[in-house]
């Protein structure tokens, strides 16, 4: 049996060459995991290409982290509002859906995505989207390579939104008792006009917490942090109740995505679960049942054999 | 050309008599969209009034190889929706129920006739609304908007459609039906969804549509600004992005178009080189902190003159004129071309000056009107149609500008779509490589190639032998210029 190799390629042009490579010869590939006869990395694709502070757009190559591109754009008032657990690249982002409780209000990788250029098997290299905030131009590959699990293709460059950074942040936690109270809380956020930019819910049955980010100009903070009080109780609270939330993430096998109105059901089925009550995502710690309807799951595979017609990526 | 009349006869037995149309007249209003240049008879028109009946439709074709296109309001402005000879039209105008209301998730479910407009008015009044909000908002179905994932002045706080469709129903080309998303946001998987919402129709038929509704904001202000060009006006937008505002909208109007939409409906625009208009929408708080510094900015850009809304009546009227700048066209010039296309917001004084030359260059007025918060241009070529050569000339020059827009790393189009009109033109922007991935995609949905046919892709058909120059793509550019 042949052993397994390693591919650490620094241009697009030699992540190409590998994967025709190893296509050529039959040999499967896996990105940054085990499995494949060639084992991926793409920590040499980590440069910054351009960041365009005025047009609050930025295009990385796949390999960067999240910490190494936040700290470039943090010099610029700026980010990727993106904020998983770890320190994953931003190919990983993409790939494996990844976000944090910043999604409420920002958006999952694919709403953040404008561009991408990929490698698939064969070595073929191709981009879509673009690089401009808005573009209807030929079909959006950037989003289909969302949560794609990198047996699609292969990441190389992503062209991404940004936002601005905000002035001022507060965190307001809220003692939870049971689901309908998780639900009554969550509905008061929901029907309210509070502009949170996460509402997280630490489920643990009677030792529930729901914890809100507000962020935006010092004044505008500090009115809403007042208005979310008097709606819903609790007290303010320092940052670590999202450290908190990303290590409960991250520890989490599963997740699941559930219409927010059954978000009591939902946590009926969990005895703990970290929840984004109002995105319908929980973070369960055992690995999920699959949630893909039949119908959708034999289009994800017409797709895969389309683009990784020998079965390449594992 | 027509279809045999035992395969009408399959129709109407699938359907129904009284949703099959087949008289040469009424399949003339089936002949184009909103870009009227494009016109091609369909064989046969059906109206659907299920998915049930839907799928038996999109069979049918299938069974007998039959080019079809889904038609909503057909307000389409890139012919996405002109029929292939000999194929048939499937309007979706039947379709038109909102089927859930779920205001507690968020949610609303509507079958793709519904228009635009009808979804904010079923939930205004418990305080919710739709936010991408198209010009043809009142007229636009859904379904088109899924399938051009339409944008509108407020998308560039808010997003695109693609980012307030959490699941589809649709009708695969062959005939099967998928369910793509859920009521829940991210669900495991490739993003189907994602990217069949932009597709142009030419992936399936979507039969069922669950959209995001998003609370009213606490505060919306609207600003308007009077600058002594379109430079200093795009000068204000630059300061306002620097200054990490996040506006719900700002839209540039020039002298041109401001004339022509101030004579039409009398908005009571201040005479000027330009207008900007600004919208910031809510915390109250935050909208006051921000809105004072976006006046601010305005003023040390070298605004002449700055309003903000009183009230919902002056804001309306603020917008009155912008929403008509389209339309008020026609009092100055007897016929307009609107381009559609895209720069980095960086560029847009650098652009709008290399479009005026070129209106001088090709002796035509270009009006400009755009969205200029997020450099979507729409670049309004005047002309005459009865002056010998004009037409040509237009067309050319709008051309140009698009030429432009690549030139500088933007985009072929920001809404109204690539439809049959930009096909040949997609080379510009997309390698061969590039665009050979895309067709990877959609034979994966649809390997006959029956689903809309002749849009989106340039064929030799329809551009002729000689593929258009290739530019490289703005990511390779940004990268090292690799390319295979």
């Amino acid at each position: 049996m042949a052993s397994v190799s390693r591919a650490e390629p620094r241009t697009v042009a030699e992540a190409a060459a590998a994967l025709a490579e190893a296509s050529r010869e039959g040999r499967r590939v896996s990105i940054e995991r085990a499995g494949g006869d060639v084992v991926l990395s793409t920590r040499g694709l980590d440069r910054v290409l351009e960041h365009e502070a005025g047009d609050l757009t930025a295009t990385v190559e796949a390999g960067i982290r999240l910490s190494a591109l936040s700290a470039r754009l943090a010099a610029a008032g700026q980010m990727l509002a993106l904020d998983p657990p770890g320190d994953p690249t931003i190919g990983a982002c993409l790939a494996g859906d990844l976000s944090g409780p910043r999604r409420h209000r920002y958006g999952a990788p694919r709403d953040l995505v404008l561009g991408v250029t990929v490698v698939l098997a064969d070595g073929t290299v191709a981009s879509a989207g673009g690089k401009v905030v808005k573009n209807v131009a030929g079909y959006d590959l950037g989003k289909l390579f969302c949560g794609s699990q990198g047996r699609l293709g292969l990441i190389v460059r992503v062209s991404l939104r940004l936002h601005p950074r905000p002035a001022a942040e507060r965190t307001l936690v809220v003692p939870v008792g049971s689901t309908e109270d998780a639900y009554r809380l969550a509905q008061l956020v929901h029907g309210s006009t509070l502009v949170p930019s996460a509402v997280d819910l630490l489920w643990r049955g009677a030792e529930s917490r729901l914890a809100l980010l507000l962020e935006g100009s010092e004044r505008a903070v500090s009115a809403q942090v007042q208005a979310a009080r008097a709606l819903l109780g609790g007290e303010e609270a320092g940052a670590g109740v999202w450290d908190e939330s990303r290590a409960w993430q991250e520890r989490s096998r599963g997740r699941i995505s559930f219409p927010p109105r059954g978000l009591v059901q939902t946590l009926g089925l969990y005895p703990e679960a970290l929840a984004r009550p109002l995105i319908g995502s929980a973070y369960v710690v055992e690995p999920a049942p699959d949630q893909v309807e039949a119908g959708a799951r034999g289009l994800a595979e017409r797709v895969r054999a389309a683009f990784d017609p020998q079965g390449t990526f594992v | 050309m027509s279809l045999s009349p035992e395969l009408v006869r399959a129709f109407e037995t699938a359907l129904g008599t009284g949703s099959i149309i087949r008289e040469p007249d009424e399949l003339k209003t089936y002949e184009c969209d909103g870009l009227t240049g494009y016109r091609v008879v369909p064989a046969l028109v059906v109206l659907p009034r299920s998915t049930r009946e839907v799928q038996a439709a999109v069979r049918l074709c299938h069974a007998h190889v039959l080019p079809f296109v889904a038609r909503g309001a057909g307000t389409g402005l890139s012919g996405g929706a002109v029929p292939e000879a000999g194929g048939v039209v499937i309007s979706l105008a039947r379709m038109n129920r909102i089927l859930e209301v779920d205001l507690e998730s968020g949610r609303v479910t509507v079958e793709p006739g519904v228009t635009n407009l009808a979804v904010t008015q079923a939930v205004a009044p418990h305080g919710f609304y739709y936010a991408p909000d198209p010009s043809s908002q009142q007229v636009c179905t859904i379904g088109g908007n899924v399938a051009e994932n339409s944008g509108g002045a407020h998308c560039l706080k808010h997003g695109f459609t693609v980012n307030h469709v959490t699941a589809l129903e649709v009708v695969l080309p062959g005939g099967e039906i998928a369910y793509l998303g859920g009521k829940g946001l991210d669900p495991p998987g490739p993003d189907l969804l994602g990217v069949f919402i932009g597709s142009e129709g030419t992936l399936g038929i979507a039969t069922r549509i669950t959209l995001r509704i998003l609370r009213k904001p606490e505060t919306v202000r609207t600003l308007l600004a009077g600058f002594g060009s379109t430079s200093a006006a795009g000068a204000a937008v630059s300061g306002v992005i620097a200054a990490g505002i996040l506006a719900g909208a700002m839209e540039i109007m020039d002298r041109l178009t401001l004339e022509a939409a101030e004579a039409s409906v009398h908005a009571g625009y201040p005479a000027a080189g330009a207008i900007l208009i600004v919208e910031l929408d809510g915390n109250a708080v935050q909208v006051e902190d921000d809105m004072g510094r976006v006046e601010e900015i305005c003023r040390s850009s070298g605004a002449t003159e700055i309003r903000i809304a009183a009230d919902d009546a002056e804001r309306a009227l603020f917008w009155k004129g912008r929403k008509a700048a389209f339309a008020a066209m026609g009092r100055v010039s007897h016929d307009y071309y609107v381009q559609d296309g895209v720069v980095p917001r960086t560029r847009l004084t650098e652009v709008l000056e290399r479009i005026a030359a070129l209106g001088r260059e090709y002796g035509l007025r270009v009006g400009n009107v755009f969205h200029a918060g997020d450099g979507n241009l729409h670049p309004l070529v005047l002309y005459d149609r009865r002056n010998a050569g004009e037409p040509e000339r237009a067309k050319e020059l709008a051309e140009a500008i698009l030429e432009i827009c690549i030139d500088v790393g933007g985009s072929l189009t920001g809404e109204h779509g690539i439809g049959a009109d930009k096909a040949c033109r997609m080379p510009l922007m997309f390698s061969e490589a590039d665009l050979e991935t895309m067709q990877r995609l959609r034979r994966a949905f649809d390997p006959d190639g029956l689903c809309n046919p002749g849009k989106i892709f340039p064929t030799p058909r329809l551009c002729g032998e000689v593929p258009g120059p290739y530019r490289a793509h703005p990511l390779e550019l940004a990268g090292l210029g690799e390319r295979f």
